[in-house]
């Protein structure tokens, strides 16, 4: 790129701006900033306003730029804190579910299914997804109704003389609905975490005579604890924060974050919505946060070698 | 050692499939207590098949095998008197280097306090004293199968299984790595059994060798005796640098056969070898035995001399090798020390004599 080449003076040079942004260093400068600015504009923007505008007052209709606590006042003075406790406590009672289901396929897949197959089975677990949360859902009613499936083949065997009706429109309903949903994160996140743990540790264990609660609980659990965590992690969060299923499932009473905030711009209350979203996203920082110092997180994005 | 008149290891007519394809054929061979044994062979012959086993971490498609006497054929690896180094750094990635060599005691139900003496006695036996907090990523290769030495060597198991134990460390290391296994060996006492695919790896750490290919044992004996007088004709062409050449037998004597091998008449020891004449067979002499000669020049009547074209030489460090093509196409190698002189005396194209003492010729059947 020297211009003392003959050629070079021929030429008529390009102008110095353009090149230094559009030529090849440029170019690859700005493609390298992309992923920044995407960022920026749909995640880090639309979070900050969450929070600016869970501090405006509100108006008939929208809010205006102010400050006030209202809306924070509202909440925890509400049934709505208590709500929101109760919510977690729900979505935590879908992640351990989740767990004692989910982590056995994952485990199971892992060991026992042929290498080469693996994946296979694991992209049928995705198959539900094809299907419309809505409808799957919604689906879940006429199974677990009072003259649902469950409750008439339980009817049916004699096991039952009564229809159980505690498991729709109710709490349990919502966790049931919430763990059909999203019971597929755990094999995933789980079967990842399983997959990078090389087949000689399980011979070396069976070397030292490890049986299988020892294997499990020193082994498995430790090494796939960064994955486990991931996929409760995802599952908690939509436990929470979808609001579809406790409208369809919950009865009075049985929401979950997501309705709560979804209530209150129904009733056109914006910063309660902006401040119920807020504190959503706290309390997964904070738990993010717990989860990083327990699990160090990294290591799910860690190459599988 | 309840029984000493039993072997370590016995293994009989023991084979493996894997559907229809056949990893090890009907392997027969003892091991005595004690011994630095190698398995040696090239890649996908069944020798890593063969360990495992032993180890009990494959179950035998046909035959039995015996440890201290003991048939042990159907017996999972934790109830075998054997303990496995694997080839990659098999430790547990989220313990600690002294609870990675202490877990199987654990599982024995040792009491803590002897757990934690004979972990530090074990590292400091491999070297690694003072590691006993670091993790295993922290630590290079070497150390990582140091330490998986001590976890296996810390149940004092009788026999040690090692399956290309050094296949992930580079060559200097390795080097280094097979002199301390050999000691390492020597002091603990207990029978090692060493599988590798590299000869000068076998040849330093083992007592006795054995070759396996195609799923068989080829030949079986001590270090020496596999390198200097190998039978088979496979091994010669495995181990060492030797040159193979083919011939009929034309003539018998009492302790001697003589191969036609076209352009001359060779003489081959052949002690107590059954063999008629017009059959076909072959000999190989180590390269490092050959010496190149002009034409003219009186060789000792005790060696074998053939005519020959010189093609060229490559230097290799230790050692040249003159490359020489005899009457019919073969190529021959002679190896001669770099710094002995004996290099440089000839011109591609010139025509020489190459020529070996008769009674190290080995005969090999077909």
């Amino acid at each position: 790129m020297t211009p003392t080449t003959d050629r070079g003076r021929d030429l008529p040079a390009p102008p110095d701006r353009w090149r230094r942004l559009l030529g090849e260093d440029g170019i690859q400068k700005w493609v390298f900033y992309i992923p920044v600015v995407f960022f920026i504009l749909f995640f880090a923007a639309p979070m900050a306003l969450t929070v600016v505008w869970s501090v405006f007052e509100r108006t008939q209709f929208w809010m205006e730029p102010g400050f006030t606590l209202f809306a924070y006042e509202n909440f925890f003075t509400s049934a709505r804190a208590e709500n929101y406790v109760l919510s977690m406590l729900h979505a935590a009672a879908a992640v351990v579910i989740s767990f004692v289901i989910g982590f056995p396929i994952a485990v199971f897949i892992r060991r026992r299914v042929t290498r080469a197959a693996q994946h296979r089975v694991i992209l049928l677990f995705i198959l539900p997804f094809m299907i419309s949360e809505l409808v799957r859902v919604f689906a879940m009613r006429p199974v677990l109704g009072r003259n649902g499936v469950v409750n008439s083949v339980l009817m049916e065997l004699g096991i039952l003389s009564e229809p159980i009706t505690v498991i729709l429109y109710s709490p349990l309903g919502v966790i049931i609905g919430d763990v059909m949903s999203f019971l597929p994160f755990m094999i995933f996140a789980g079967f990842l975490a399983l997959e990078a743990v090389q087949n000689y540790i399980f011979e070396v264990c069976d070397d030292l005579g490890t049986g299988r609660v020892r294997l499990f609980a020193d082994i498995v659990l430790p090494l796939a604890a960064p994955g486990i965590f991931a996929g409760s992690v995802f599952i908690f969060v939509n436990s929470m924060g979808v609001a579809l299923v406790p409208t369809l499932l919950g009865g009075p009473g049985a929401v979950n974050a997501g309705l709560i905030a979804n209530q209150a711009i129904v009733a056109l209350d914006f910063p309660l919505a902006m401040a119920i979203s807020t504190i959503m996203i706290f309390t997964l920082v904070l738990l993010l946060y717990i989860g990083h110092r327990l699990f160090d997180l990294t290591k799910i994005l860690e190459p599988i070698s | 050692m309840t029984e000493p008149a039993a072997k370590a290891v016995e293994v009989v007519e023991l084979g493996k499939n894997y559907g229809s394809v056949t990893a090890l054929k009907s392997v027969s061979f003892s091991i005595e207590s004690g011994m630095y044994y190698a398995l040696l062979g090239p890649s996908g012959g069944g020798k890593t098949t063969l360990l495992r086993l032993i180890g009990g971490f494959l179950r035998p498609s046909a035959g039995r095998i015996f440890l201290h006497g003991h048939d042990v054929s159907l017996l999972p690896p934790n109830r075998r008197p054997t303990s496995m180094v694997f080839q990659n750094y098999a430790l547990f990635p989220h313990m600690t280097v002294e609870r990675n060599v202490a877990y199987g005691l654990k599982l024995l139900r040792v009491p803590a306090g002897d757990i934690r003496d004979r972990v530090d006695r074990m590292l400091a036996m491999v070297g690694l004293e003072g590691y006993n907090r670091r993790m295993p990523h922290e630590l290079s290769g070497g150390q990582q199968q140091r330490v998986q030495l001590a976890r296996s060597l810390v149940l004092e198991r009788d026999i040690l299984l090692l399956d290309e134990p050094l296949a992930s460390l580079d060559a200097r290391l390795r080097k280094d790595m097979c002199l301390e296994l050999k000691r390492l060996q020597e002091k603990v006492g207990i029978t090692f059994i060493h599988v590798t695919h590299n000869q000068e790896e076998a040849l330093t750490v083992a007592d006795r060798i054995a070759i396996i290919a195609d799923g068989e044992l080829v030949e079986e004996g001590s270090a020496r005796d596999v390198y200097e007088t190998p039978n088979k004709r496979f091994t010669a062409e495995f181990i060492g640098d030797n040159n193979v050449l083919e011939g009929t037998v034309s003539d018998l004597s009492a302790n001697s056969a003589t191969l036609d091998i076209g352009f001359a008449k060779i003489d081959v020891p052949a002690p107590g070898v059954t063999i008629r004449t017009g059959e076909r067979a072959a000999f190989s002499i180590r390269s490092e035995l050959l010496r190149i000669a002009g034409r003219n020049e009186d060789i000792s009547d005790s060696w074998q001399v053939v005519p020959a074209r010189y093609v060229e030489d490559v230097y290799l460090g230790l050692t040249v090798s003159h490359l020489v093509q005899l009457p019919d196409g073969t190529e021959v190698v002679a190896r001669v020390m770099s710094d002995s002189g004996e290099n440089g005396r000839f011109e591609p194209g010139d025509d020489v004599a190459v020529g070996w003492p008769a009674n190290r010729a080995r005969l090999h059947l077909a």
